[in-house]
């Protein structure tokens, strides 16, 4: 059982941030009413976090990784299960290392 | 079986099985947790792991609101444990559950602990594995995220409404990855991405 002083405390603090996102909506709700637009806005932050994850991946990335990424978004599209694509495109970058 | 993957995906960012379990214990979110781990430096940035925790579950905000008057009038000490263990997919059982008239509410709470105890256990196993695998890069387990992330988009982009959040987010990471590296180009790219979606959603002209 090995916890590093930086991890734990960025673990709790994550935590914590985490419980206050689930508790803040129903607590909040009791007192304001929730504007369209920062509706809008919070709907919209998970989608721009995962373009923000994903642009720098490719940005920094040769072939093999747009290729991963392809794969994953074309196996996406066709099976529907984002666990199967994931590890579909895994595989792909695992051969073309292997064989690169 | 995504805990399993979150474990995997944590002993390649170098996490121990011990810390790897307490997060999914404890901040129990998985699109959070990952998209942590993307963020995850040595020594770890306190800030930006947090915020990143916050961006990636501000859609609870969205769901614990509308709880509220199902759940308004439970004592607290019913209310607030169920909210804890609330993730995506035993929000959406719960909300179905009350539209077929069946409102116990205390089913938000059994579906949550199930999945919780599933979720850690799951996690520890998948660390274990992670570990004994050996060298990520080999297998391709350090593009394990970036793949789960890339297959996430998909659906989102179904809805018209989601590209520009997606493109202004990618740009504008991209962008602040070139100038400082580290975890920022993900907050950075939420935050503007998010902002234009809502800019350009209000816009009548369009």
């Amino acid at each position: 059982m090995i916890l590093h002083a930086d991890v734990l405390v960025a673990i709790l603090a994550m935590g914590v941030a985490s419980y206050l996102c689930r508790v803040g909506g129903y607590v909040l709700m009791g007192y304001v009413v929730l504007t369209p637009r920062v509706e809008t806005w919070l709907k919209a932050i998970p989608v721009a976090l995962i373009g923000a994850i994903l642009g720098p991946i490719a940005a920094r990335g040769g072939p093999t990784e747009w290729l991963g990424l392809a794969t994953a978004i074309v196996m996406m599209r066709l099976s529907g299960n984002d666990l199967v694509s994931a590890v579909a495109a895994m595989g792909v970058v695992a051969i073309v290392r292997a064989i690169s | 079986m995504y805990a399993v993957a979150f474990g995997i995906m944590a002993s390649a960012a170098g996490l121990t099985t011990a810390e790897a379990a307490l997060i999914s214990g404890w901040v129990n979110a998985g699109g959070a947790q990952m998209a942590s781990l993307q963020a995850w430096t040595t020594p770890v940035s306190l800030v930006a792991v947090c915020l990143t925790t916050l961006a990636m579950n501000a859609r609870y905000l969205l769901m614990g609101a509308t709880l509220r008057p199902w759940f308004h009038g439970l004592p607290a000490r019913q209310v607030y444990p169920s909210l804890f263990v609330m993730g995506d997919a035993t929000w959406t059982m719960a909300l179905r559950e009350r539209e077929e008239g069946r409102t116990d509410a205390a089913f938000l709470l059994g579906a949550g602990l199930v999945m919780w105890v599933v979720w850690v256990a799951g996690t520890a196993a998948g660390h274990v594995f992670g570990s004994v695998l050996g060298s990520p890069e080999r297998l391709g387990l350090d593009f394990m995220m970036a793949a789960f992330f890339a297959a996430l988009a998909v659906p989102f982009l179904r809805s018209s409404k989601s590209l520009v959040p997606f493109a202004v987010g990618v740009l504008v990471a991209v962008v602040v990855d070139r100038l400082v590296p580290g975890p920022w180009s993900i907050l950075g790219g939420a935050l503007a991405g998010s902002v234009a979606g809502t800019v350009y959603s209000d816009d009548p002209a369009r």
